[in-house]
């Protein structure tokens, strides 16, 4: 059968705007800054270059995933069927929460910058009115233009590149540095730099509006490259400008100090003004995502169908106000305690372990069902995903390990299992009384 | 059942629910379903929200919706929510997200929880 052309479809513009964009968040300032920590210095540059070059093999994963089954669904259809059910669904839930971790490490960056900006307004109003403003456009089933989602990622980070190298030119004697010197704990600083790429796969549940499903891979590579470069520069600009970056950690807002290095008062403002930006386009697209996600699992009763019901706009209004109401409370939690760090190293361990899950996919799917059509293989395999696999979940595990406070307790290894202890009892335990109700209903199914 | 009858069932629940009719009079599309085991295409058209069904293709179709027979008939026909085969990968789509939930919600509205 001829393949049909579909009248509309997206253009590769967008997948490297998604993939970039959703990659993108305010909260990678801070990441940088904590990698530049753990790298020593002026080679945390080198330390994220590192991290986007081991996120280009994830991302071939990732990529023939989606050309075996290019669905919105993504983790959730290849993990069932290159694993099995359960595992897909505790999985799926625990790395859609990121999501949620996300949009909460955001508003905390939001907070901080704006009460750097604008003192006179509490922090926590900012992060209130500012979510809830996202929540209630959702809600009212308003959406952001492509156009304006696009533009910001490519805005944010064509800024990033443009301060950066402002503020490296007006730094004397570029030479006194080291830029190569790694530090003891590099490895550390590598695995926190997957942080500052988390997301950029998050552009494979729009396979299905693309006609050609290698542009998603293309998106992909592009914008990792796009990535490593901006805030590879901007780990740089930060660590040569403040050498002495202790000031750094406590400040909050990194991006403001490079902005006023870079042009001013001016440069100030519009560094506040993308982290507006920014964190508004993490909130929507985060919500946006999530809520549809827990919709669809409701409709297939691994969640109650209170989940899937929809208010007349035909939005799935108890999912995204639970999220949101998720994502403030974790926000406050965060900021009252100042434990970012505790939603950074569990960000990057969760999806760290997803990319070393990714590789187990690959080959298992390969093996499962070694005939189905893909448009794109993975280079080197079957070397090539174990040893990504491998990396990653070392890479993970170290992650999970770091210490979020200055008593060494890794508090995101805590944090990650028990979400995962919660999310297997409720798939163990939960799911199968909603699914058995399900077959009892269906067999009185008439049309309403 | 065949998958026609299916839809045509499908399609007389749409357009006699006042509902459904308010909800969709600006919804116009094309949407082709492609059965991968008998290669029969057959086709939904939503002209602003009135719905008409047959058997064959469509050109430049807005929603091409892949899966075998069985599957689609047993969406259409409310014995399955299409949210089970679409998040096993036995039905697989394209086209814009937006549609894909429309006509989830309409299976939905239609057929209950």
């Amino acid at each position: 059968m001829a393949q049909s052309t579909l009248s509309r479809v997206l253009p590769l513009r967008t997948a490297v705007s998604t993939s970039a964009g959703l990659a993108s968040a305010a909260v990678n300032f801070l990441a940088a800054v904590e990698v530049a920590e753990y790298a020593g210095g002026q080679s945390a540059w080198l330390a994220i270059l590192v991290a986007g070059i081991l996120i280009v093999f994830a991302g071939a994963n990732f990529s023939e995933l989606n050309a075996l089954f290019p669905s919105a669904a993504a983790i959730r259809v290849w993990i069932r069927r290159g694993i099995n059910d359960r595992f897909s669904l505790v999985s799926s839930m625990v790395y859609m929460l990121t999501v949620v971790f996300v949009i909460a490490a955001d508003a905390f960056v939001l907070g901080h910058t704006f009460s750097r900006a604008v003192p006179a307004i509490p922090a926590l109003l900012w992060i209130f009115v500012l979510l809830a403003l996202v929540t209630w456009s959702n809600s009212r089933g308003i959406k952001v233009a492509g156009t304006v989602q696009d533009s910001n990622a490519f805005v944010l980070l064509g800024t990033l590149i443009l301060f950066s190298l402002i503020a490296l030119g007006r730094t004397p004697d570029l030479g006194q540095f080291h830029y190569f010197d790694l530090g003891r704990h590099w490895f550390e600083a590598v695995a926190l730099g997957i942080f500052i790429f988390v997301g950029f796969e998050w552009v494979t549940p729009l396979a299905e509006e693309f006609q050609d499903s290698r542009q998603i891979p293309r998106g992909m590579f592009i914008a990792l490259g796009l990535i490593a470069i901006a805030f590879g520069l901007f780990s740089l600009a930060l660590t040569v400008a403040f050498p002495h970056g202790h000031g750094l950690v406590h400040s909050f807002v990194p991006q403001l100090l490079v902005g006023m290095r870079a042009l001013g008062p001016l440069g100030f403002w519009w560094m506040a003004f993308i982290t507006l930006t920014t964190a508004m386009t993490t909130f929507n697209g985060g919500l946006l995502a999530a809520s549809r996600f827990v919709y669809a699992l409701a409709r297939e009763r691994a969640l109650p169908v209170w989940f899937a019901r929809l208010n007349r706009r035909l939005v799935p209004q108890n999912a995204l106000m639970l999220l949101a109401a998720c994502a403030f409370v974790l926000a406050v939690l965060v900021y009252r305690t100042g434990q970012y760090l505790l939603l950074i190293n569990a960000g990057a361990g969760v999806e760290s372990l997803m990319y070393a899950l990714s590789s187990i996919l690959v080959i298992s799917l390969r093996r499962r069902e070694p005939s189905r059509p893909r448009s794109f293989r993975v280079f080197g395999y079957p070397l090539a995903p174990g040893l990504v696999a491998v990396l990653f979940l070392g890479l993970g595990v170290e992650a999970l390990l770091t210490p979020t406070g200055p008593s060494g307790f890794p508090g995101a290894l805590v944090f990650f299992l028990g979400i995962v202890v919660v999310m297997t009892a409720y798939v163990l335990a939960v799911v199968p009384r909603l699914k058995k109700r399900r077959k009892g209903e269906q067999g009185v199914s008439t049309p309403r | 059942m065949t998958l026609l009858e299916a839809l045509t069932q499908f399609a007389y629940e749409c357009n006699h629910n006042d509902r459904l009719q308010a909800m969709n009079r600006d919804w116009t599309r094309r949407i082709q379903l492609d059965p991968d085991d008998t290669h029969l295409p057959h086709y939904i058209i939503s002209d602003s929200g009135q719905l008409s069904v047959g058997a064959g293709a469509v050109d430049n179709p807005d929603l091409l919706i892949t899966s075998s027979e069985e599957i689609l008939t047993a969406v259409f026909s409310g014995q399955m929510t299409p949210t089970e085969p679409y998040n096993a990968g036995d039905l697989m789509v394209k086209g814009r997200q937006d549609d894909v939930m429309r006509l989830d919600i309409l299976t939905l509205l239609i057929w209950g929880e």
